[in-house]
């Protein structure tokens, strides 16, 4: 009996404590099936498209790094890529020369992509707002100019080609139509999405949602700021260094341009379309942006660029707080 | 006893203007200290010294026997000396729940924790409950703080310190901004705190000052002009001139 009394009580304990409101946490409870049942649907209605949904998909992973560092933690970053190529360059470079096990690979590029995260971000954020905007950009241009000279590892400018994984899990061959690595990027995407929404909601993820708001404030709680963003910042870097990897392993190839500064600036223009500082509001913007610039530049091919930056500026200026904010009307959810 | 806080010969110089001037002041455990002096003596300049927000050019600072000096500002909380904020201070998307959450984590070390649920927690949930409770914010827990009243977000800055579980409490001007009538609930809760917690307030509100402290320090020029019983301060000649053309009305209610 009294078992059932506790039972009873701790399972009504979260309505009581309002943790979260009810519809919010009916959405959280249907992000993660809702994601998994719209990408397959997408698998069976566009088999012809599957190589530009596993890019949408990798990206996507991408800008939930970028989310995590400037949604949660308040970083202003335009080097994301920085950690997004090495991880790719790591994973291609593995490939090439030492193992072929697909997630073998994508851990190769999750370490390495922490790795120059935590390096580079000891020695950065130290700064902040403009600084280290400027102290990132310098970051991902001088990674950018290293993996250039490096021409024997990378290929330099012709890019590092010659990747070919294994198949997965010893089982599943990466076919010529893509089908293994779409559904290999989705279920990637899945388990990245799960893990980040457990990381901000941790002791650590407020933490930093915290240092977001008032860094002084936290060092007066009792908690190192420094500690914290770099921590986040390298956090975030596996994650960008998984998406890099998740690419090299899909696509077969690495260019320069996974380094270069439009792919950072890119993933932030996503981001903030979806908008920042919610998960799936990362996903949203990358899946929005992906989707539009492809079906506008085979229409137009000239013009495509304007029609982006007017959809940007139309979600700007009439959904300020993303996409994603679209979902929060509907659903009446109780977010600030 | 010693004192819990112990601060000896503290100066600071802005350039060739001395905000600082070797002041020098203990705390004992269960003392109400209030700290008061017109606008521009150096009362908070005072507590970024003590906190560690700024760095002092000479003297040196004991908390429990310790010289905590040169200690950064966050290594001074965790050995519990805690302040509030002149301007109350917070997360403004965060919930008042949030905070206190977040505080006391901080407090028990676990905030490198990146796979733990903050909802799972041992002990957490009842604890914050209690500090809710105990600052009458249990209706307003889920509530973002930037859309709380001012007096609210005064006591959720209390709560905030409490959470910490401090040994010694800086009080900056905690009824700042509050509306008169409302200043009075803020009162309730100082005369609510841990009774052995040493607790030193900045106040202007006279008023709150002498209802609220046993001991009175008066600082004018960034010197420790004299100290003393609420009456004592208020017979004191020299306290009045220090407050005439400021605030020249300093009376015991």
């Amino acid at each position: 009996m009294s078992a059932a009394t506790n039972h009873a009580a701790t399972a009504s304990a979260p309505a009581h404590g309002g943790r979260a409101s009810r519809p919010q946490r009916l959405r959280d409870g249907a992000a993660a099936p809702l994601l998994a049942a719209l990408g397959l649907a997408a698998f069976w209605l566009f088999p012809d498209d599957l190589g530009l949904m596993t890019r949408i998909l990798t990206a996507a992973l991408y800008v939930l790094s970028l989310d995590l560092v400037l949604g949660y933690a308040g970083i202003a970053t335009l080097g994301q890529a920085a950690m997004f190529g090495t991880g790719a360059y790591a994973a291609g470079i593995a490939a090439v020369h030492l193992v072929a096990d697909p997630l073998v690979l994508l851990a190769v590029g999750g370490v390495a992509g922490g790795l120059i995260a935590l390096a580079t971000g000891t020695l950065i954020l130290r700064g902040r707002g403009l600084t280290l905007l400027m102290l990132t950009i310098a970051v991902a241009q001088i990674v950018q100019e290293v993996a250039n000279k490096a021409r024997d590892l990378t290929g330099g400018s012709d890019g590092l080609s010659g990747i070919d994984p294994g198949p997965l899990l010893g089982l599943f061959r990466f076919d010529m139509y893509g089908r293994t690595s779409y559904l290999f990027a989705l279920a990637v995407l899945l388990a990245g999405f799960l893990v980040a929404r457990r990381i901000v909601r941790s002791p650590f993820g407020l933490a930093c949602r915290g240092v977001r708001e008032d860094p002084v404030r936290v060092a007066a709680l009792g908690g190192s700021p420094k500690r914290l963003l770099v921590a986040m910042y390298a956090v975030a870097g596996v994650f960008a260094g998984v998406a890099g990897a998740l690419s090299a392993v899909t696509s077969g190839i690495v260019g320069l341009d996974s380094l270069g500064f439009s792919w950072s600036a890119e993933a932030l223009v996503m981001l903030v379309l979806g908008g920042t500082g919610r998960l799936w509001g990362a996903i949203l913007g990358t899946v929005a942006f992906m989707t539009v610039h492809h079906l506008l530049a085979a229409t137009d091919p000239f013009h495509w660029m304007l029609f982006i930056g007017l959809f940007l500026m139309g979600t700007v200026l009439f959904l300020p707080g993303g996409l994603a904010s679209l979902a929060d009307r509907f659903t009446r959810g109780d977010r600030p | 006893m010693t004192a819990l806080l112990d601060v000896e010969g503290l100066s600071k110089n802005f350039g060739g203007l001395q905000v600082s001037a070797g002041i020098t002041l203990a705390l004992h455990a269960g003392e109400r200290c209030a700290l008061i002096g017109p606008n521009g003596a150096g009362k908070t300049t005072f507590v970024n010294l003590v906190t560690g927000v700024l760095e002092p050019c000479a003297g040196t600072i004991r908390l429990a026997g310790e010289t905590i000096t040169r200690l950064p500002a966050e290594a001074r909380v965790r050995r519990g000396l805690i302040r509030s904020f002149q301007v109350a201070r917070l997360f403004r998307s965060m919930t008042v729940r949030e905070h206190l959450e977040l505080a006391v984590l901080e407090r028990e070390g676990h905030t490198h924790r990146l796979f733990a649920s903050v909802g799972r927690v041992p002990g957490l949930a009842d604890e914050v409950a209690g500090l809710l409770d105990g600052m009458g914010l249990t209706a307003v827990a889920g509530t973002a703080v930037g859309r709380l009243a001012y007096g609210q977000q005064r006591l959720l800055e209390i709560a905030l310190a409490l959470a910490l579980k401090p040994k010694v409490l800086i009080l900056d001007e905690p009824a700042a901004g509050v509306p008169h009538a409302e200043s009075h609930r803020i009162l309730d809760a100082l005369e609510r705190l841990p009774p052995d917690l040493a607790v030193l307030m900045i106040e202007h509100d006279m008023d709150l000052v002498f209802r609220f402290a046993r001991r009175i320090v008066v600082l004018a020029q960034g010197r420790l002009l004299c100290s003393g019983t609420a009456r004592e301060i208020a017979a004191d000649p020299r306290v009045r001139e220090v407050y005439l053309g400021s605030r020249a009305d300093v009376q015991p209610h």
